[in-house]
């Protein structure tokens, strides 16, 4: 009898402790197939990728403790600073810490930041054994062809138990589609669509962006174009290459067009002076330019898979339409 | 152990077993030593995480200290600066042993192309087998570097092996096998040719305790090889008609060493990514300091290609916080000005006599 007594008063002194730490385990298996366990409720997350797993957890009202790309100030080390551009939100404020540079990531800073869960993409699979020696390593995927449009960041809210949040952006969202959509010139379903973007060449913007499910959750359907496929040798990322031949050609009903979001200028007046110089003469025979198809964007605010990207897109296509 | 003059005018000293060393070499080896002990030391203060020297001397005490402090000093910076040096050893000591083999100053693993080959069986092991443990790719490594090394041979005829036409039809491999890695990297999956363009730039990220434990199985394999292979060494670098009168069996020796060299060439590409150039420019910073012949003029080649690694490793923590710079860059950017310096004074040298 008193051996129970003891070992009940054993497992009631662990189960308090367990629920003292406030943060339950659980183990489930990431994207690459690896079993992992992590808190129930991460509260300090670290992430790799920044514009396409940090933006969409902070969208959903998660906070993240470290970022790579950011200096230990929380200022962005590129150019850009996609948590502000697409959010409005300031990484310092938020307190973002960094993890070393870009290609040299720092185990001594991350360690410092003291994370309860890392999330990665599949290209970071060959960190992840390295980086469990800190904190439990999710890796998801971002760049498989079947991650489309809004995919990683619901599949985000699941893991963080955010499915709340992320209705209730997919509801405001779905009511301004429907905005949009009846002040459109003519009805969009059917129609045809072409995003670009121009870094030192034209790209085309396949289907990985806020920016890209707001034009299709519109209506539009995506213009095909022989040999931009996987087995022209240019993959299926966030963007493939396109020639100037084909973009003269291009006579989609909509054309979405953006400069590189590592350009620190992105404005409509820039874009067109670097069309000039890819395809010199493209304002007098591309027929989108000539009727007014054309929807100017900042890369930076809509090529994020999250909703304020897509919002960000139908913000600019509103006025498009309203300036017709 | 007495300290005499030999014919050659050098100093050496003679051990009980017979054993003789050129005073300038052991010198020049204890200070190369030293300085990886320094170097060493010093790498293990530096960091993002405030560390001094006392706190080292504690945690060899085993005294207690924060767990962020003994994370930096014992998990992240120790197996990174052991790997450093194993790797960059075993890199020179291929490099001094291929241009014995080949009696040519050039050659070197990344030259004629066996470390290309071993990175093109490394990746298509990665791209075509991804769930492979990864304790397979130094095996797919000696595997890919060991058939550029039977081409080339193959290539270029046995008799041929000593002059140019080795070292032209090995740029020729490489440049082909550099254009299949090219394409492998278009081609992967994303995520693999992401952490591929990584490896390829040479990078200690990974250098972890398991990671060490594997290597230093290929370092401490090649002690005794250098002891065995120097001896040989001496011979080929006579030439092989005199190697062939002094009683060593050219035809049974040179492919057992050009084995060898594959091996830790190959295991140290697996490891840390192709470190470029170090192959060439070890051995003869080594021989500008000290020069040497047989078992001496390997071990302090091998010792300095541990020393620019271990350098290199240095000056990618000095850097500001946005810049990454890859080790194997970093060794150029020490290795190459020095390298340059030394052949510049060699030529000055050799225009005075």
């Amino acid at each position: 009898m008193r051996k129970l007594i003891i070992a009940f008063a054993l497992i009631c002194a662990g189960g308090l402790a367990h629920a003292q730490s406030g943060n339950d385990m659980r183990t489930l298996q990431d994207d690459r197939g690896r079993t992992v366990s992590i808190p129930e409720n991460p509260k300090r997350i670290v992430v790799l990728q920044e514009p396409i797993l940090g933006v969409p957890i902070l969208e959903l009202g998660r906070d993240i403790v470290g970022s790579y790309g950011r200096n230990d100030d929380g200022s962005s080390m590129l150019r850009v600073d996609f948590i502000q551009s697409v959010l409005g939100k300031d990484g310092k404020a938020l307190g973002i810490g960094g993890i070393g540079p870009i290609g040299n990531l720092d185990l001594e800073k991350l360690r410092a930041l003291k994370p309860d869960l890392i999330i990665g993409g599949e290209s970071d699979e060959d960190k992840a054994d390295l980086l469990s020696s800190v904190a439990p390593v999710y890796l998801q995927n971002i760049r498989t062809p079947d991650i489309t449009g809004f995919i990683t960041q619901q599949k985000l809210a699941d893991l963080l138990g955010a499915q709340q949040q992320y209705q209730a952006l997919w509801d405001g969202y779905q009511k301004q589609i429907e905005d949009v959509r009846a002040h459109l010139p003519g009805n969009p379903d059917g129609k045809t669509y072409m995003a670009v973007i121009i870094h030192d060449t034209i790209n085309m913007v396949t289907n990985k962006s806020g920016a890209v499910q707001a034009i299709e959750d519109l209506g539009y359907h995506r213009l095909e174009i022989d040999g931009t496929g996987k087995a022209s040798g240019y993959g299926q990322g966030f963007s493939v290459p396109l020639s100037s031949e084909q973009f003269a050609r291009l006579n989609p009903d909509l054309l979405i067009v953006m400069n590189s979001y590592v350009s620190a200028d992105r404005s409509e007046e820039t874009i067109r002076k670097r069309l000039d110089v890819i395809v010199p003469g493209w304002n007098r025979f591309l027929r989108p330019e000539k009727e007014g198809r054309i929807v100017f964007v900042d890369s930076v605010k809509v090529s994020t898979p999250t909703i304020a990207s897509a919002r960000h897109t139908l913000d600019a296509i509103s006025d498009w339409a309203a300036s017709r | 152990m007495r300290l005499t003059k030999g014919l050659h005018g050098y100093a050496v000293l003679r051990l009980g077993s017979g054993l003789e060393i050129r005073l300038h070499n052991l010198l020049t080896a204890i200070a190369m030593a030293l300085l990886v002990v320094i170097g060493g030391v010093v790498l293990l203060t530096m960091g993002s995480t405030d560390s001094t020297f006392s706190d080292l001397v504690d945690l060899l005490r085993g005294s207690a200290m924060s767990e962020d402090l003994s994370f930096a000093i014992a998990d992240v910076r120790m197996p990174r600066i052991l790997m450093g040096f194993m790797a960059g050893w075993c890199v020179a000591l291929t490099g001094a042993m291929l241009q014995s083999l080949a009696q040519n100053p050039l050659a070197d693993p990344g030259l004629l192309g066996l470390s290309q080959g071993s990175l093109v069986a490394i990746m298509l092991v990665l791209v075509l087998f991804p769930g492979l443990p990864l304790i397979y790719t130094p095996l797919a490594g000696f595997v890919g570097g060991l058939a550029v090394a039977v081409l080339l041979m193959v290539l270029v005829g046995r008799h041929h092996s000593g002059g140019l036409g080795i070292l032209l039809m090995g740029i020729a491999v490489e440049t082909t096998l550099s254009s299949v890695t090219s394409v492998l990297i278009l081609y992967a999956p994303p995520e693999q040719s992401h952490a591929i363009a990584s490896w390829l730039a040479g990078s200690l990220f990974h250098s972890d305790w398991p990671a060490v434990g594997g290597f230093s199985v290929w370092f401490f394999f090649s002690i005794p090889a250098v002891l065995v292979v120097g001896r040989k060494l001496r011979s080929l670098d006579l030439g092989d008609h005199m190697a062939l009168a002094l009683g060593e069996p050219v035809h049974v020796t040179k492919p057992i060493i050009l084995i060898i060299a594959v091996l830790l060439s190959a295991a140290a590409t697996a490891a840390v990514g192709p470190l470029v150039f170090l192959g060439v420019m070890a051995p003869h910073l080594a021989g500008f300091i000290s020069p040497a012949k047989g078992r001496a003029r390997l071990l302090l080649s091998a010792m300095m290609g541990g020393v620019l690694v271990v350098a290199a490793d240095g000056l990618t923590r000095l850097g500001p916080d946005q810049v990454a710079l890859p080790t194997g860059l970093a060794i150029m950017m020490i290795g190459a000005p020095l390298f340059i310096i030394s052949l510049r004074i060699r030529t000055m040298r050799q225009a005075r006599s």
